[in-house]
């Protein structure tokens, strides 16, 4: 079932990274929006970005034990 | 228009305060589901206009302004306490319906309002029925949260009323529409409202308060206060700037909490305060596409963030946990199968997944960012949405219903899960129904909106770029995804700065200060004392003075005399109040009255 699934997701990643370097947007608004497959780039960093991000947030600075509040 | 509607919030306090008056609980049950139908009857009927105005201390109150914008909030909320009240059918307390009732009423009150006194009355309603839905919890933590949101709460009605007075005073009228930021009349209006819609660094009071509150109840609070408050903005504050900056910030802020959160209910209350970013940012953009846009999603996140909340609390009922390190690991889809597809298509909605709801609003208000050229808050917006589809679909879906133990417990199956009861399931089914529904047929959606809409969600564009920011996250969180259990931490926020520096404000007034008074005390006491024993018998005042002084002017050496006085003085305090003692006979009483007539009579007739 597993395997199945990731047979499945991997060929659709490949698949929209295929069509998206044909499409173009004809409104596009920003340079960005020119670059083939930039949401791809953007949502593959973007996600690593924001976990790392708040989790060094939570680690260094935010985080305490689950009593902290407890008098 | 033959049949006269009725003001929506009056049909659901009245039915609040009948409730409990029902006795048999089946026709309880049904009374409940009939208040939001007969709603939504009335909201049918209601044409577009003004209605119910009186005349109060020479203004004049609204009660009823009815347009496109306050019939889109109308419907959602009516809809949802519709299907929150399936999903709280199960509940025995009359006291928890009733609180539900009066915060969905005075909601609608809220959205009906035409002026500002009306509006604030309502207002206050939401906030003191809504506590109640916190404390119905009954255990410590959350009488705890649901004092600090209470207060919040006040705090946030009291800058309300103070901008509603400077406003009042400034302007002369009363009616609510779109208001000047200028003046602190209305930056204390803003906010008062920008508090209830949880904006940073105001929205502790959400992520604190909602997790406590009971599993039915924290269904209605998801929905009713941040979407109204979302309301109350479109009414006055479209296209203010600062709020864009406000909602970029609040979605990428809430995305930040949410991934690091261990409590389920925790770090879906995280998403709300991210969801909400989106439409105060739509607020603030200002244009029809942003407006429209906040309103549609303001309509969808409620079906969406209630689905997911009722799922998340079908969890916490059946299992009694609400961590994910107590439910990774455990199989739990094995056994709610069902709530777990429920939870997907929730998940999926709010992810922005083409052909669910999220999708045809949120990209409204993207879009309307990018035809403004607003880039940064353009992709503010974006990194927001992979990490709400980061959270939800990937790292809530794995951390509750599959994932790995990753303290090893060798825990195989919670005992005892099993599906949630039949209402609960059907309440979450008609959310799921209604976001799929949207997302495959915009258009129903569209029609209800606040002004026309020319905006097509599904372009090939469109979707392909949606799939790909999706599916992009999906491989990169495949790649971590050993690394993403969840934590046995909590997070500090702002509700830190009114809880520890609020604890220890408690403990410098219980501790110097109130050593000090206790010292200030002891120094008079002797006194005090002294003032208290004198006062006893007043007829011994001057004879116990005269023997004190004597005690004090006698030099200490002279013990004979000294001893000698203070057995006197003894002896004279000792001295009972003797009422009798002094008292004159009555017929002295009557020779002085006759006396005093006497001489007055002879000076009156005579002189």
């Amino acid at each position: 079932m597993v395997k199945i699934l990731k047979i499945i997701f991997f060929i659709s990643i490949g698949f929209l990274v295929l069509i998206g370097l044909f499409i173009h947007d004809a409104h596009a608004h920003f340079w960005w929006e020119r670059i083939p497959d930039f949401d791809a780039i953007f949502g593959f960093l973007g996600c690593i970005l924001i976990v790392f991000g708040s989790k060094a947030l939570g680690h260094y600075w935010l985080q305490r034990n689950e009593d902290y509040y407890d008098d | 228009m033959t049949i006269n509607a009725i003001p929506p919030a009056f049909i659901f306090i009245a039915g609040g305060l009948l409730l409990p008056f029902l006795k048999v609980r089946r026709a309880k049950q049904i009374f409940q589901l009939l208040i939001p139908t007969i709603a939504f009857i009335d909201l049918l009927y209601m044409g577009q206009g003004t209605y119910w105005t009186y005349h109060f201390l020479g203004y004049e109150l609204i009660l009823g302004r009815v347009d496109k914008l306050s019939l889109c909030f109308g419907y959602v909320f009516v809809i949802i306490a519709f299907i929150g009240m399936i999903y709280a059918l199960h509940v025995k307390e009359d006291g928890q319906h009733v609180a539900a009732f009066l915060y969905i009423g005075s909601t609608m009150g809220v959205v009906f309002a035409g002026d500002f006194f009306t509006l604030y009355a309502f207002w206050e309603i939401m906030a003191v029925a809504s506590v109640f839905l916190i404390w119905y919890r009954k255990d410590r933590k959350a009488l705890d949260a649901g004092f600090r949101y209470i207060m919040v709460h006040i705090f946030g009605g009291c800058c309300l009323l103070a901008g509603i007075i400077i406003h009042v005073a400034d302007t002369g009228s009363i009616y609510f529409n779109l208001i000047d930021l200028t003046g602190p009349g209305s930056k204390l209006i803003l906010l008062g409202f920008i508090i209830n819609a949880a904006v940073p660094p105001f929205h502790a009071w959400l992520s604190d308060a909602y997790p406590e509150g009971t599993i039915t109840g924290s269904v209605f609070l998801t929905a009713f206060t941040t979407k109204s408050a979302v309301y109350v903005l479109l009414r006055g504050f479209p296209g203010t700037e600062v709020l864009i900056w406000l909602g970029a910030i609040m979605a990428v802020y809430g995305v930040v909490f949410a991934v690091i959160e261990n409590d389920i209910r925790r770090l879906l209350s995280y998403h709300i305060i991210s969801q909400v970013g989106y439409m105060v940012a739509g607020v603030g953009i200002g244009t029809t596409l942003a407006m429209n846009g906040a309103a549609a999603h303001a309509f969808c996140h409620i079906l969406y963030k209630a689905l997911l909340f009722m799922s998340a609390g079908a969890v916490i009922y059946v299992t009694g946990r609400r961590k994910m390190t107590d439910l990774q690991g455990r199989n739990l889809y094995r056994q709610m199968p069902v709530t777990l597809i429920l939870y997907l298509i929730g998940a999926f909605s709010i992810s922005a997944v083409p052909l669910f709801s999220g999708f045809v609003s949120k990209t409204m208000v993207t879009a309307a960012a990018a035809d403004t050229h607003r880039a940064l808050v353009f992709l503010m917006l974006h990194l927001a949405s992979i990490g709400t589809f980061f959270c939800l679909t990937l790292k809530l879906t794995n951390g509750t219903w599959f994932g790995k133990d990753t303290e090893g417990s060798g825990e195989e199956k919670i005992k005892g899960a099993r599906e949630a009861p039949l209402n609960m399931l059907i309440a979450m089914g008609l959310a799921a129904f209604a976001c799929v529904f949207i997302g495959v047929y915009p258009q129903v959606l569209y029609h209800i909106l606040p002004y026309p809409v020319d905006y097509q969600p599904y372009t090939t564009h469109h979707v392909i770029n949606a799939m790909q920011l999706l599916l992009f996250a999906a491989a990169a969180f495949w790649i971590y995804i050993d690394k993403l259990g969840g934590k046995r931490k909590i997070t500090l926020d702002t509700d830190w700065f009114y809880r520890i520096p609020g604890r220890l404000f408690l403990s410098f007034c219980n501790k110097p200060l109130n050593k000090f008074r206790s010292d200030v005390q002891g120094l008079f006491s002797k006194d005090r004392a002294f003032v208290v024993s004198l006062s006893k018998n007043p007829f011994t005042i001057p004879s116990v003075l005269a023997e004190s002084m004597k005690l004090k002017m006698t030099s200490a050496g002279n013990l004979e005399r000294r001893e000698e006085i203070s057995v006197r003085l003894n002896k004279l305090k000792s001295v009972a109040y003797n009422e009798d003692r002094y008292r004159i006979s009555i017929g002295w009483s009557v020779m002085g009255c006759i006396g005093f007539i006497s001489v007055f009579a002879f000076i009156f007739f005579y002189l």
